[in-house]
């Protein structure tokens, strides 16, 4: 069945793109915030060697990355079997392995602008809310967060943006499965394969046109809320 | 209140100890580097690695190792630079340390506040459209509009330029006339010791070489700070008679006048006075055929030699307050002069706070 | 305040992307070598008309990604590879619930969208006008292996070897010389006699006999032990329906096949 010339697989393929764009971005920006604090405040001298760990997924092929996650997350993997020899199923070729390759695949995009939006805010404002009567979590939600916005706008443009397009990764942890784990880039490239140029063309420029509405919105919200220096 | 910490950065020791008024201004003073800056952050609670004792109002904030969260400490403390919160405008960063504390806790009113710093205008905007002044008036309201036990300045006028300077330290003398809650001033500037302190802490090196009212500690000759170049002293007086036609204010002293410029400042009011050594000359006779205006019967306390080679300096006793002196050996030699004679002092230059 | 009103928004928005999970269906899944494309997008049009109620999927791939995911779990119930060699190794490894069967056998061609192939012998791959020829890598896909062993037993690889470019599959070969990147290249006969590609070029059969024959099995995987359907479309794609449409497709058959 066509919907505006586009077959319905492809419309389900994209929409599972942005669940799985979403949902990694998400999930990244939560987990990611403690990592990134300790990054940017640790004297440690640990802190060289996890911000290399972080930076692993930038160099590493993405077929490699998804070669790895199958074997970790598979039902002979550490994690995969673990969760097989207690009932559960493996983490391989379901939407969740999916998410869990994407956060992989994206780390390095959320912690890096992150770290570097906390190291530009430095301890001084956190200093005198402390002076202020505010107290850890209330510190973080009323003055990291506001003086940080630009840094967790990027950081999130950047992951999701970035899962939009992946496609090694999910190809090999996801094993292209409609409707599940098949995902607008792996339709894409079927339909290349196919030699269904047409179809290709359709879809890449369905995603591309929501993909820039999206930024476009995101960027336009972050415009309309006064934009804050780092003056004094 | 009984102070002490001890802490180790690097190659710096922090090890000092110093008995803090329950009201009035207590200015720690020293040079760059001599850990003043270190010991209020000690008595904020921002430094995790420090040892001490410091109680306040009844609650133990420091006790060994164990160190009250800043968060939960009654304190103020304004920073070097203001340090506003860029994403606030003035008055919702004056409720910031406001909103947080209870009503029932409230003893800072905010109306008062904002109008003892001239506040009202500044409300609306943001701490970038601010001079730097401004700001710290900001700052100083915000941290007061926590209604804390005690209030922490790291040198607030030392990022200003003297413009700037000019504009603020009226706010902070009125401050000073009006507050009822200890103060501890961190300063490396003589002039904002002279105008504001009650008590001085001088530090060197990471300890503490001395305590004791400002007058006092700034003319003791066994203190560094009467061996300066600059070195000063401090007289209180109360205003006594206005002289219109010659421009001239009484100011009396000790039961002696001294004429200074004209003030502004109506009679009975207190004032400082600040005498710079090198503007001390010492008489045996009162002086009658001179230009000099302020001519004051004192006594010799103590000499010591200047670090100005031909140089001594001399307290000198005016009732219980003291003036120093600075002349040549010379002139000390052919006058004679010992502890305990009573000579004139002939004052060239008098500023007044 | 603002801040609230982001939330909510994206707490409904993500409810309704959850919204568009597809619910499990009983479907069998079949793995293929993408150079099957083709020809068995036309034989399971034919079966779903004749079986409507058997529910197939079919996707393709390079054979080796496939027995990688298969033997960590990958949801597939049919493996057809372009090879013999990684049936057998999933049936060694313990993830087959069948033994491997021949289904086809495939033919190797020469082809180039810009100079008359049906014209061209293997030797004159060589020829100056050839700058660089493409044929499928020679490590990964059984096709580009048979290419190898013709060049060779021509004793046209090493005078060649400096001007090959590979692609990562047959596929990929193809859109090498589609593209340009290389000007003729060695693909799958069954690409080259679809209708889409015949339009571009011709193309020159290469002998059967100077390489190793380009068998291709299937197995039932584990997971499909009990799966009726699998085995019923394993024994149609051996049947002589299925026989017909890899001959139009440029494929010879096996010998116990009809």
């Amino acid at each position: 069945m066509m919907i505006a010339g586009i077959a319905e697989t492809d419309w389900i393929a994209l929409l599972l793109t942005l669940r799985l764009a979403l949902t990694s971005t998400l999930l990244l920006l939560v987990l990611c915030v403690p990592l990134a604090w300790w990054l940017a405040f640790t004297p440690s001298r640990a802190k060289v060697l996890i911000e290399a760990l972080v930076a692993l997924p930038l160099v590493l092929p993405p077929t490699v990355i998804g070669f790895y996650l199958l074997i970790l997350l598979g039902p002979r993997g550490a994690i995969g079997g673990a969760l097989e020899s207690i009932g559960l199923t493996h983490l391989a070729f379901s939407f969740t392995g999916l998410v869990i390759g994407s956060m992989v695949y994206s780390l390095p995009f959320v912690v890096q602008p992150l770290q570097n939006a906390f190291q530009s805010l430095g301890n001084r404002p956190l200093e005198a809310a402390a002076t202020l009567r505010a107290g850890p979590v209330d510190r973080f939600l009323s003055v990291v967060l506001p003086l940080t916005r630009r840094g967790f706008l990027t950081a999130f443009v950047l992951s999701f943006a970035h899962t939009l397009g992946e496609f090694g990764v999910l190809l090999m942890i996801g094993g292209s499965i409609p409707g599940q784990t098949q995902v607008a880039s792996i339709a894409i490239y079927n339909h290349v394969e196919a030699l269904d140029y047409g179809a290709a063309h359709g879809l890449s420029l369905v995603l591309l046109v929501l993909a820039f509405s999206l930024l476009l919105a995101v960027y336009a919200l972050n415009r309309r809320f006064r934009l804050v220096g780092v003056a004094q | 209140m009984k102070v002490r910490f001890q802490l180790k950065r690097g190659g710096f020791t922090l090890d000092a100890a110093f008995d803090l008024a329950e009201r009035g201004i207590t200015a720690v003073f020293g040079r760059s580097g001599c850990g003043k800056t270190s010991l209020l952050r000690c008595m904020a609670g921002l430094e995790p690695d420090a040892w001490g004792q410091l109680d306040v109002a009844g609650e133990v904030w420091q006790a060994g190792v164990q160190s009250l969260a800043t968060h939960r400490r009654s304190l103020g403390y304004v920073f070097q630079e203001a340090s506003l919160f860029a994403h606030l405008t003035v008055e919702r960063n004056l409720r910031y340390g406001w909103r947080r504390v209870a009503p029932s806790h409230r003893r800072v009113e905010w109306q008062t506040t904002i109008e003892l710093l001239g506040l009202g205008p500044l409300l609306n905007r943001y701490p970038d459209q601010l001079s730097g002044g401004q700001r710290q008036r900001v700052a100083l309201g915000r941290a007061l509009l926590t209604s804390p036990d005690l209030l922490l300045m790291d040198e607030p006028l030392a990022s200003l330029d003297s413009d700037s300077k000019a504009e603020i330290l009226p706010y902070l003398e009125q401050l000073h006339r009006s507050l009822a809650l200890p103060v501890v001033y961190v300063s490396h500037s003589q002039e904002e010791v002279l105008r504001l302190a009650d008590q001085l802490v001088l530090m060197d090196d990471g300890r503490v070489l001395t305590q004791g009212p400002v007058a006092r500690v700034l003319t003791r000759l066994d203190m560094p700070l009467a061996h300066q170049q600059g070195a000063q002293a401090l007289l209180e007086g109360v205003v006594t008679h206005q002289d219109e036609a010659d421009h001239l204010t009484e100011v009396v002293c000790e039961g002696q006048s001294v004429w200074v410029s004209q003030l502004s400042q109506a009679r009975g009011t207190r004032v400082r006075l600040s005498v710079a050594a090198r503007d001390v000359t010492i008489s045996l006779v009162p002086a009658t055929d001179s230009s000099v205006l302020n001519c004051l019967e004192v006594q010799i306390e103590a000499l010591e030699s200047d670090p100005h080679p031909g140089h001594v300096l001399i307290a000198l006793k005016l009732g219980k307050q003291v003036l120093l002196s600075r002349i040549t050996e010379r002139s000390r030699r052919q006058l004679a002069l010992k502890p305990g004679d009573r000579v004139h002092a002939l004052i060239k230059g008098i500023a007044v706070h | 305040m603002w801040i609230r009103q982001a939330v909510l928004a994206g707490l409904a928005a993500t409810a309704l992307l959850m919204a568009t999970a597809v619910q499990a269906q009983q479907i069998t899944r079949v793995a293929a070598a993408s150079q099957l494309r083709f020809v068995l997008e036309a034989i399971t049009a034919q079966y779903r008309e004749r079986y409507p109620q058997n529910r197939i999927d079919v996707q393709y791939g390079s054979s080796g990604r496939f027995f990688a995911q298969i033997t960590h779990g990958a949801p597939f119930d049919l493996y057809l590879s372009a090879d013999m060699d990684y049936p057998t190794a999933l049936v060694e490894a313990g993830f087959a619930a069948s033994e491997v069967m021949p289904y086809a056998i495939g033919r190797i061609a020469i082809w180039s969208n810009t100079v008359d192939a049906q014209s061209l012998a293997l030797a004159d791959l060589t020829d100056e006008r050839f700058r660089r020829v493409a044929i499928a890598n020679p490590r990964l896909a059984p096709y580009g292996a048979r290419a190898k062993e013709a060049l060779i037993s021509a004793g046209l690889w090493d005078a060649l070897q400096p001007r090959l470019v590979y692609g990562d599959n047959v596929s990929g070969t193809l859109q090498l010389v589609q593209s340009g990147a290389a000007e003729v290249g060695i693909v799958a006969l069954a690409q080259v006699l679809n209708s889409g590609i015949a339009s571009q070029g011709g193309h020159a059969l290469i002998d059967a006999g100077v390489h190793q024959p380009l068998e291709q099995g299937l197995v039932v995987t584990r997971r499909a032990m009990q799966n009726e359907v699998a085995r019923h479309f394993a024994g149609y794609l051996r049947g002589a329906e299925a026989a017909t449409l890899f001959r139009t497709y440029g494929y010879d058959l096996p010998a116990d096949v009809p």
